[in-house]
């Protein structure tokens, strides 16, 4: 009885104690559980699916005619170029890990902004460093550079507006893809940006479009898109499983909208770009991935 | 109690010549930073500013850079034409001469250079607005073909061969190891950052300083009734952009060009009338040599077309009604606005 009044009256010191137990054995079992971050490379892999196999790209030179390609007209081309920014990384799995990446802007170099560039094999790599351990099972990404990437003015690193030749300096602001070929269709003098001698057959498509602005047409082509993976990667420290995308080129301009090269073949404007944006989040796709 | 009030008294002289010591001193310090030339001092009716100093920050350096390279022709493909070229001190950062301004290999552009002047306050650049931020306006004169003509990479290759810049730079922007874009053309805003305006008699108006005559006050009456409900503001403009009638075919579609949107063709960032007795010729394609030109447009000019601004023809009849007492009153009022310590600051 006695012990039991000495309980009662002692009610909220055995709660203290027992609270800072609890507390102690929580803390204990995270500290164990609890394994240190680790990297993810995430690979962006350009391919063209024909006749339901997967190629890696080729690029020809400028004003080459020999058309690898065909597009969902059954008009053929090749490719000179093939160039676009991923931004806004985030991972997610299905124990509520997030994982997002830093996005920063400045006149020393940038941050989780990429940009891959099919000339440039290794471009085509991000390693995510310092993602919490646990298991991801989805990735998000934006397809284009959004405002801060302009308001945060003259930017070094991947948007150096002097060497990433993905800027617009009429409508500032970054192109989100940039594709420039050629089609035995087209009767376009150009190539991208230049007018060369001889090159009768160019296509470019320069998508980008960054503002939206009430009242106004501002078209924003900027693309944010999901994917699922079918297995989990597993990150901790020692750990860097890579996740592989692929963008298929030959859905860029079929997979939403079906893109005629014989017009508008020559896209250097936001309104212009529209119809091949909206293809942007169909020609990627989660591939496979090696823990 | 005398000398109880004769001590009170000592502590509060005390107390007041400590006060009046702090209030100097803060005093002083606030001039010392008012009266460098090198900070932006936005007067208070004046917008705010738009320009995020903070990635920013403007230096002596900076700006000295800045001008430098604003003067240094070698930023075209010929070394033929700097900034300065085409937007000259002495006419408040305009083009005097050319009707449009003159590029590389001596080619005609297709719009009339603007003022530059008071830019810290505009949120987007060019007659069309396309450009959004101040770092990247001389990206599109330098690789415009008509203008400078060269490409912005070339441009950082040749600063890296310059052997004066190296150490400018780094004085500008300590611990930078090679010159980039973003260092060059920052250092160009911290430049265009500190040319304000704001020492013309209006500003002295403004300011409680002077005051108009009677002829300025009726040329004022006449302007506000008149004018400005687009050239509205400390700066005298909307920042919106209209088509005022130049025109029933647009060779330039001007706003249409960046906003995709049909209702925009033919308009043109209203423009701000600071300096406007310096800055001829007018209009987005200086078409007008003069002042009288301008305005007898407004009066007898205007042309109607589906995107006409609606103060230009909601009278009953096109354009704006005016005597000729009235065009010359306004013309006085509009010269309260040349702000000649601008034009003549030895620091610009």
């Amino acid at each position: 009885m006695k012990q039991l009044n000495f309980f009662k009256h002692n009610k909220s010191f055995y709660s203290v104690i027992f609270l800072t137990l609890a507390i102690f054995m929580v803390s204990c079992k995270k500290d164990s559980d609890k394994k240190d971050p680790g990297n993810i490379e995430i690979e962006f892999d350009n391919i063209a699916v024909v006749n339901g196999i997967e190629r890696q790209l080729t690029l020809v030179s400028p004003g080459s005619t020999d058309y690898g390609y065909t597009n969902g007209m059954s008009q053929t081309f090749n490719i000179n170029l093939l160039r676009y920014y991923i931004t806004n990384i985030k991972l997610e799995g299905p124990n509520g890990e997030v994982f997002t990446d830093h996005v920063h802007v400045s006149s020393s170099g940038t941050e989780g902004i990429y940009l891959v560039d099919e000339a440039q094999p290794s471009s085509g790599s991000v390693i995510l460093d310092n993602v919490p351990a646990g298991e991801y099972n989805k990735i998000t990404f934006t397809v284009g550079v959004e405002e801060n990437g302009v308001t945060e003015g003259a930017a070094g690193g991947n948007l150096d507006p002097a060497t990433c030749k993905m800027f617009w300096n009429w409508n500032s602001g970054y192109i989100a893809l940039k594709f420039e070929g050629q089609s035995n269709v087209s009767a376009g003098g150009t190539t991208g940006t230049e007018t060369l001698e001889g090159v009768t057959k160019g296509i470019a498509y320069h998508i980008g479009g960054w503002k939206t602005i009430d009242g106004t047409a501002f078209v924003y082509n900027n693309k944010t898109m999901s994917f699922t993976f079918d297995t989990k990667a597993k990150v901790e420290k020692g750990l860097q499983p890579a996740v592989h995308m692929v963008f298929d080129v030959i859905k860029l301009f079929s997979s939403k909208n079906l893109i005629d090269f014989t017009g508008n073949n020559n896209v250097h404007k936001p309104v212009d770009g529209k119809p091949a944006a909206e293809n942007i989040p169909g020609a990627f796709a989660f591939d496979h991935i090696h823990q | 109690m005398s000398l109880l009030f004769f001590i009170d008294m000592k502590r509060k002289i005390a107390l007041l010549i400590g006060a009046t010591f702090i209030i100097f001193s803060c005093g002083k310090d606030d001039v010392v930073t008012k009266t460098s030339p090198y900070s932006l001092i936005r007067p208070d009716y004046f917008p705010e500013i738009t320009y995020p100093l903070e990635n920013n920050p403007i230096t002596k350096e900076g700006f000295e850079l800045g001008k430098k390279l604003f003067n240094d022709p070698r930023l075209s493909l010929d070394n033929s034409v700097a900034c300065s070229n085409c937007h000259v001190k002495g006419v408040a950062f305009t083009d005097p001469q050319h009707n449009p301004s003159v590029g590389i290999f001596n080619q005609i552009g297709t719009r009339n250079a603007p003022m530059i002047a008071n830019m810290a306050f505009q949120s987007e650049f060019l007659w069309d607005g396309g450009v959004s931020h101040l770092d990247f306006v001389p990206v599109f004169a330098i690789e415009n073909q008509k203008e400078m003509g060269e490409e912005l990479h070339h441009v950082v290759y040749k600063l890296n061969k310059i052997p004066e810049y190296a150490p400018l730079f780094k004085a500008a922007f300590p611990g930078i190891d090679t010159i980039t874009s973003p260092y060059m053309l920052r250092a160009i805003s911290q430049y265009m950052l500190l040319l304000v305006s704001d020492k013309s008699k209006y500003d002295r108006v403004q300011k409680g300083e002077d005051v108009f005559s009677a002829s300025e006050l009726t040329g004022k009456a006449v302007f506000d009734q008149k004018c400005a409900a687009c050239h509205s503001g400390a700066l005298f403009t909307n920042y919106e952009y209209m088509n005022n009638g130049l025109d029933l075919v647009f060779m330039d579609v001007g706003r249409e060009l960046i906003s995709a949107l049909a209702s925009d063709l033919g308009k043109f960032k209203v423009p701000s009338l600071r300096n406007i007795m310096l800055t001829a010729p007018y209009m987005h394609d200086g078409r007008f040599k003069t002042l009288d030109e301008v305005l007898e447009h407004y009066r007898s000019g205007v042309k109607l077309s589906s995107t006409l601004a609606t103060n230009l023809s909601n009278s009953g009849q096109l354009g704006i009604p005016l005597t000729d007492e009235e065009i010359e009153a306004i013309k006085i009022y509009l010269k309260t606005l040349t702000d000649y310590e601008f034009i003549s600051n030895p620091i610009f």
